[in-house]
């Protein structure tokens, strides 16, 4: 699922559980769930960035009338 | 030409469909000359023909009208005009008898000129902008990182390789969707119309910009189309307008979510830096691992101080039971009489009793006096009651 989603929901994500165990206000299992977490979601967004050549993909245009 | 005559049936007037046509083409006769603006979509001229024929749509609500022009007439005009164009037209409106069929006769054709666009378009922004199609509350903002950005774009090579180079720089993992549609000309809104659905529709596609470079005012002026304005507010995705040159406003600049004064502006709001967002998310990890350990130290610390607040229990409790005895034993030490013969009084008795009263005794008495520090025997001499 994690997959699917933009990048920016993402990174979004990653950032709220830093501000999350930054405040201090979690349970210790619940710390290292949320860790884990972050560490996947770090992950993803890197391998994200770390994609391919730019992609060029041409549409044709929809056809009008006249 | 046939009178307007009715035939009787009895009591009942009937007009032929000649009469009936013959009286409201000579009713429309009466009315005066007006200026009617239109789109020409069919423009019908022949050398062998005495007359033009014009077909006059209005953009908005696709109604049309006829027009007919005396072919000298029109040829005077010099117009060289081409189907897509708006003009103003002047003339009566005409029944065309035969065929009951109402047109305009016109005695004369004006291609509207730049003062006439510019009037209609601050008409139509005025209109818009009433409307809140340019409200600020209607902007939305755009993706960090789309997993593709839609490209509307004429054939149109320097708009699009700026635009595509910049994407490329900034971000070499991003993924363009070019769509290339006609800009300029007839047919152009319905074209940029079209091409921002198709755009809208693929499923990568976050954020769309219109790429067009700089050109004449008439050449960018389907971008100020109203079907080509409403589009683009009405687009899913954000749309960032990125047409003309810097001066240029076509109205769907103000339609568009993000504007931008050159594609490579436009390709700089569009995706991010690379750089920028590694930092960003090298920094987020950094502060994660950091938070983590802190979080997990705040709870060490925390497990630590019970841990002593567990140990020193039973020796707090000793100690606040021998304090609550020693303060009994001080309390306990007030009350005694020993400690106020500490201070020099003593106390006096007769057999067992303790005296009070003087008169309880008589001369001769023994006495037993106890002082802090042992006791002494004595014998009253005198009595003062």
């Amino acid at each position: 699922m994690t997959e699917d989603r933009a990048f920016e929901e993402l990174q979004k994500e990653l950032e709220d559980i830093v501000a999350r165990l930054e405040r201090g206000d979690v349970a210790v299992d619940d710390a290292i769930a949320l860790f884990r977490r972050g560490e996947e979601l770090y992950k993803t967004c890197v391998e994200r960035l770390q994609g391919a050549e730019l992609q060029i993909e041409e549409l044709a245009p929809p056809p009008t009338e006249s | 030409m046939a009178k307007v005559e009715p035939i009787l049936y009895g009591d009942r007037k009937v007009f032929t469909v000649s009469s009936f046509n013959h009286g409201i083409a000579s009713y429309l006769g009466r009315l005066p000359a007006v200026w009617v603006e239109g789109e020409v979509t069919e423009l019908r001229r022949n050398e062998a023909w005495a007359t033009v024929f014009l077909t006059l749509k209005d953009p908005k609500t696709g109604a049309t009208l006829k027009a007919t022009i005396g072919r000298r007439t029109f040829d005077r005009l010099e117009l060289a005009l081409e189907e897509g164009e708006t003009v103003h037209v002047s003339g009566r409106a005409e029944l065309y008898e035969l065929k009951g069929e109402l047109g305009l006769r016109a005695t004369t054709v004006e291609r509207i000129g730049l003062g006439g666009h510019l009037l209609a378009l601050e008409r139509l922004k005025r209109q818009l902008a009433a409307e809140g199609l340019f409200a600020p509350a209607r902007k939305r903002s755009l993706p960090r990182l789309p997993r593709a950005v839609g490209i509307l774009t004429g054939a149109d090579a320097a708009a699009r390789g700026d635009l595509v180079a910049t994407i490329g720089a900034r971000f070499p993992a991003a993924k363009v969707v070019i769509c290339e549609a006609r800009v300029q000309g007839k047919g152009a809104p319905a074209a940029i119309v079209a091409a921002l659905a198709a755009l809208a529709a693929h499923p990568e596609v976050d954020v769309v910009v219109l790429a067009r470079g700089g050109g004449s005012f008439e050449d960018l002026l389907p971008f100020s189309d109203e079907a080509v304005v409403r589009a683009v507010a009405a687009t899913s995705v954000p749309v960032v307008s990125a047409v003309g040159h810097e001066q240029d406003t076509p109205l769907c600049d103000l339609a568009a979510d993000a504007r931008a004064a050159t594609p490579t502006a436009a390709g700089a709001l569009v995706v991010p830096d690379l750089s920028e967002l590694s930092t960003a998310l090298e920094s987020s990890r950094r502060r994660l691992a950091l938070a983590v350990r802190n979080a997990l130290e705040r709870d060490a610390e925390r497990v630590e101080r019970l841990g002593e607040r567990l140990r020193a229990a039973p020796r707090l409790l000793l100690e606040r039971r021998r304090s609550g005895l020693d303060h009994t034993g001080a309390r306990l030490q007030t009350l005694s009489p020993l400690a106020t013969l500490d201070r020099g009084y003593a106390v006096v008795r007769a057999g067992a009793v303790a005296l009070r009263d003087a008169s309880t005794v008589s001369l001769g008495d023994r006495l037993e006096i106890e002082l802090a520090s042992g006791a002494l025997g004595a014998r009253v001499e005198d009595v003062r009651a």
